[in-house]
């Protein structure tokens, strides 16, 4: 079960960078960091930001924005706030 | 001269922490605002106007208003306002508007614009700081450089300069090379009455390729680019005109069109550059306090035009890219911003193709310093007779 939603969890992140950040799925790797596609820029990070907030119904602060640098960092922030919800 | 007024009802009430920097972007909202004043509720928006507006006019004027306010401010986030230094409230002898007093002593005369010339107190005073800037350049046994005023386009549009602060261009040109046209402007060029030259069409002048440089350590990043770091790290200081177009909100010495900026640059590892860049801020801590100048160090944000603001302030401020030296401005209550700390991240590095030894792009930070506006902060807090000065500066000038 637990696989499945953090399965399900990787494919929506996949999801939203590569809409946010205007790109291929096949580029999103599971362990993709801010800077290492050129679109992951400044501009890029606070788009993704805005999506993954739209899409989640979460707000997230400016401490936490500096710190949602990765897929894994993102993945486990959104497990938490899961988590935290039920 | 103000010939009408217009006021308008934003959609969204305009935060009380965006205020100032929704108020300076109306500047580039249309030539025909003089002054634009938000009320402090931030519910109304007052424009003064050159000429009075027809109904279309002013339909217009207000849409392009409502356009600004709300890309600046729907969805933003909160920036979080870190204080790392305060000493506004140190005792200051002086609390009046030091222009009028420099206007009557010849110190500082406008030429146009944002354009002043200085009178030779002001100069000394700024050989002074300059003194102090250096003494910290030479702290870090920092290279020194020699910068152009003109800088390439394209290496402008490299770093994204024209999308994140296309207000603030200055573009630099030439007649273009051909005997007729130079022959034609040489005949038929003059100078109107509010200082617009006029010459017989756009056409003559060739395109653009050059700008009036921005910031200084711009000109760094450029001798840098597409080479391997191969040194690892490196700090040099340089100083130099800058120019940054303001519009309506060129205001005295306080925000100029032309100025003056020194800046201690460092190139690196990130851990080089910030532990750098809290080496500076130290240090300068030493020197602000030595010399008796009433301030703060705040997280900030640069000013972004109103297409990238909200995301790139949000950036800023999450990861604390950037801190300014605030001094305080006793005769009308405020602060001014005469210097920053700075941190890029790897942005030039990347942008510009600047890389480490490890094959990684380089980190980049800077410590900068406005001259004429910390001399103008200086003597807002100090006055124009060096009696009232601490007896430091007043023995070095």
């Amino acid at each position: 079960m637990e696989r499945e939603l953090n399965s399900t969890l990787e494919g929506r992140i996949q999801s939203i960078l590569a809409d946010a950040l205007q790109i291929s799925p096949n580029l999103i790797t599971p362990d993709l960091a801010f800077g290492d596609l050129p679109q992951w820029d400044s501009m890029g990070h606070m788009e993704v930001m805005m999506r993954l907030e739209e899409h989640f119904g979460i707000e997230i602060t400016a401490d936490t924005i500096a710190q949602l640098t990765s897929i894994p960092a993102i993945r486990q922030y959104l497990t938490q706030m899961a988590q935290m919800k039920e | 001269m103000v010939a009408s007024k217009l006021i308008i009802t934003p959609n969204s009430p305009i935060p009380g922490h965006l205020i100032k920097e929704v108020q300076s972007k109306f500047a580039y909202v249309d030539e025909s605002i003089i002054r634009a004043e938000i009320a402090p509720e931030g519910d109304a928006i007052v424009l003064y106007l050159r000429q009075p507006v027809s109904a279309m006019q002013r339909a217009d004027l207000e849409a392009k208003v409502q356009r600004v306010v709300s890309s600046m401010i729907q969805g933003g986030v909160r920036p979080k306002v870190e204080v790392l230094e305060d000493y506004l409230d140190r005792p200051l002898p002086y609390h009046q508007d030091p222009n009028i007093e420099l206007i009557e002593r010849a110190e500082l005369s406008q030429e146009t614009e944002g354009v002043f010339s200085l009178g030779p107190l002001v100069t000394r005073l700024i050989d002074y700081f300059e003194s102090r800037f250096v003494e910290l350049a030479n702290s870090f046994d920092a290279r020194p450089y020699r910068f152009p005023a003109l800088i390439p386009a394209s290496f402008l549009g490299r770093v994204n300069y024209f999308r994140a602060f296309p207000h603030s261009l200055t573009f630099a040109t030439h007649l273009r090379e051909d005997l007729d046209i130079i022959d034609r402007f040489s005949q038929k060029a003059y100078c109107d009455e509010e200082g617009n030259l006029n010459a017989s069409n756009d056409e003559m002048f060739a395109k653009v390729k050059t700008l009036l440089s921005p910031a200084v350590c711009y000109h760094l990043y450029l001798s840098l680019a597409d080479q391997p770091l191969t040194v690892g790290n490196l700090v040099a200081t340089a100083v130099g005109n800058c120019f940054r177009y303001e519009a309506i909100n060129l205001t005295s010495l306080e925000r100029l069109w032309n100025f003056t900026m020194r800046e201690v640059i460092f190139v690196g590892p990130k851990d080089f550059v910030l532990e750098n860049r809290e080496i500076a801020r130290q240090r300068m801590n030493h020197i602000f306090n030595e010399i008796g100048l009433a301030y703060r160090v705040e997280s900030a944000n640069d000013p972004f035009f109103i297409g990238e603001f909200r995301k790139q302030v949000a950036f800023q401020s999450a990861f604390q890219l950037k801190y300014e030296i605030r001094a305080s401005l006793p005769f009308k209550g405020s602060t001014l911003a005469v210097g920053s700390y700075n941190y890029h991240q790897d942005f030039f590095g990347r942008h510009l193709n600047i890389t480490l030894p490890d094959g990684s792009p380089a980190h980049t930070g800077c410590v900068a310093f406005g001259l004429e506006r910390i001399a103008y902060a200086y003597l807002a807090q100090y006055g124009l007779d060096s009696h009232r000065w601490p007896t430091s500066i007043r023995e070095a000038i």
